[in-house]
């Protein structure tokens, strides 16, 4: 009963490690490279959950100052600015990568790591 | 008004990365000399720091007027001017020589781009080396690792895309594991500014060890992958060789570096000496710093392409800088801050030169030096005496460094470095010394014999020479900047 209690309690920062080794897992083994692309927004997005959960006060209310309401318990907003900043980061790596991508795609007609590194292996033993 | 230079530097070097697309009516000759004018003009107010804070202590400088409990704070010390300086004086040089030698790697439209490129990515390690805050330094590094990639892919070429694509994607991996640890201190102690949240380490550690061993692993982590330290070193080779000379000279001298002090920021300055030893980590960073000192060497030996080579050589000598840390002494420490310096400098002739030969004779096999030192003297001496510099012969401040490593070792008491120190050494001399002898002694294919100064643009000879020169003046004067290092070191370990 314990155990369960502590993992209800830190179910935000189980499920965000989750998402974080995921992510990991589906940039080292896939070959397709867009879908490493994928697993780094899964990767993010883990590390972006955590973040915010940090930020969380049980009972807070959003961080606009509204003296109507009597609850004057609000929760941190620092962590919830620093990720929109995190956010544009890795929109902007995705935008970066998926331009490479259409690039490698052209080049060697395909998207898949390992038949480029064939491709590559083929042309240095040509030379 | 010296304590607003800082963030001027950063604007200034942003703008010129901005105005840079807007030039392109004005004739590209102008555009190139207006860059090099703001990069002296950096390079002047950076010196300006440094001797301001020589003389009247460390400053900080708060963004916006903002307290540090919430705003990003520059904390400017001896380590972070001189190391701007270092910065901004190699990226000058860098600078004047890929003014003639992009011609060769870049088609024609790209040049402004590369500018702007490289604009930003000296913005963003002046930026990483300055700030004090966590989470400024993840948004500098993501700055910084989409530059670099986009720099390597600039060249246009089938390897650049797929090299710049692994770098790519690796690099996410470290930034966001970075990240992580980032967010395992804020969830601690509540900051994002290093000096507040170690002393809040410092208060608390004892009572959560695991979160702080957890975020010191994935900021280890992250940082080891971006700064190529020895089992996340794979990208590096594709990436270093493939991308335009200047750009090698510029990822292999500096960029690498600038992750070693957020390494050493991170180590030092935000978690202390005292936590480290009692979490053992300084036995894991000397593991990994001795094996990647070993295998880097091992795998440059059997190399054909020079580049390639000069690139698993930088993977040996980082590998040298994270053992100076892993010995966590002062003395240790002047060791890995001073071979920072000049295995850059070394790395930096070493690419320069490398590229004089691909621009003048396309020559990038190893095997095709025969005879060079006739046809290429002025390059192949600086090659040579940044070569013997890497093997550690005195009057180079390669010597310099190891000497003071050797010695840090043998203050540590611990013998096996040392023997591991000798035996890279001699990998060292195996592949730097076999191109010498056969550019200086063995005849080239035409058998011509006669010695001429090669025909290199005067931009790209300068940078090679002054290179040259700073290496044999700091490796026969070391305390002119030996000073300055100590003085870093004392800071640190405060």
């Amino acid at each position: 009963m314990e155990v369960l209690k502590q993992i209800i309690e830190n179910i935000n920062y189980i499920g965000a490690l989750a998402l974080f080794v995921i992510g990991l897992y589906t940039v080292v083994t896939h070959s397709n490279l867009i879908k490493r692309i994928i697993g780094i927004n899964i990767m993010g997005t883990g590390v972006f959950y955590f973040f915010v959960s940090i930020g969380n006060v049980v009972g807070g209310n959003p961080p606009i100052v509204d003296l109507d309401n009597g609850n004057l318990i609000y929760i941190n907003p620092l962590p919830s600015g620093l990720i929109l900043t995190g956010i544009v980061v890795v929109v902007s790596i995705t935008v970066y990568s998926l331009s490479l991508v259409v690039r490698i795609y052209e080049t060697y007609g395909t998207i898949d790591q390992d038949e480029i590194a064939k491709i590559i292996d083929q042309e240095t033993f040509d030379d | 008004m010296i304590e607003q230079l800082p963030i001027l530097n950063l604007v200034l070097l942003l703008t010129t990365a901005l105005m840079i697309p807007f030039t392109q009516k004005i004739s590209f000759k102008t555009t190139k000399l207006v860059g090099f004018t703001v990069l002296l003009t950096v390079l002047v107010s950076t010196l300006f720091i440094l001797l301001h804070v020589q003389s009247e202590g460390a400053f900080y400088y708060h963004l916006g007027g903002y307290p540090s409990t919430i705003g990003i704070e520059f904390y400017v010390s001896i380590l972070s001017a001189f190391f701007t300086l270092f910065v901004i004086a190699l990226g000058t040089l860098i600078y004047v020589y890929s003014t003639r030698d992009i011609e060769h790697d870049v088609y024609a439209q790209d040049y402004g781009r590369y500018y702007t490129l490289l604009f930003i990515l000296l913005f963003s390690m002046l930026g990483i080396v300055y700030t004090n805050d966590l989470f400024n330094t993840y948004v500098f590094m993501e700055i910084l690792s989409i530059t670099t990639c986009s720099i390597i892919s600039i060249k246009r070429s089938k390897k650049n895309y797929t090299a710049a694509f692994r770098y790519l994607m690796l690099n996410e991996v470290g930034s966001l594991s970075y990240l992580f640890g980032v967010a395992l201190i804020y969830m601690v102690t509540g900051y994002l500014n290093i000096d507040l949240a170690a002393e809040s380490i410092q208060q608390v550690w004892h009572l959560y060890p695991a979160n702080i061993v957890i975020a010191l692993g994935f900021m280890i982590i992250g940082v080891s992958i971006k700064a190529a330290i020895f089992p996340f070193h794979i990208w590096l080779p594709d990436a270093h060789s493939t991308a335009p000379s200047a750009s090698s000279a510029l990822l292999s001298s500096i960029v690498v570096k600038v992750y070693i002090i957020i390494m050493i920021k991170v180590l030092l300055r935000l978690i202390g000496i005292d936590i480290l030893e009692a979490l053992n980590i300084p036995v894991f960073l000397t593991i990994i710093a001795a094996s990647g000192m070993l295998i880097g060497s091992i795998f440059a030996l059997g190399q054909k392409d020079l580049k390639r080579m000069l690139g698993y050589s930088s993977i040996a000598q980082i590998g040298y800088i994270v053992l100076g840390i892993s010995l966590m002494s002062s003395l240790g420490l002047t060791a890995a801050l001073f071979h920072i310096v000049s295995h850059g400098m070394m790395k930096a002739a070493l690419f320069l030169s490398a590229g004089a030969f691909i621009f003048l004779r396309n020559q990038r096999a190893i095997n095709g030096f025969n005879g060079l030192g006739y046809q290429m003297p002025i390059s192949m001496a600086v090659f040579s005496i940044a070569g013997l510099g890497m093997i550690g012969i005195p009057g180079t401040s390669g010597f310099i460094s190891k000497f003071n490593l050797g010695v840090a070792i043998l203050d540590a008491n611990q013998w096996f470095l040392l023997v591991i120190l000798i035996m890279s050494g001699v990998l060292n001399a195996m592949y730097y010394l076999p191109i010498m002898i056969n550019a200086f002694l063995k005849d080239n294919p035409e058998k011509n014999r006669v010695m001429q100064f090669e025909k290199l643009p005067k931009v790209m000879l300068v940078p090679i020479v002054v290179l040259g020169l700073m290496i044999v003046l700091v490796g026969l004067f070391p305390n002119s900047i030996m000073s300055y290092i100590e003085a870093a070191v004392a800071m640190l370990l405060a």
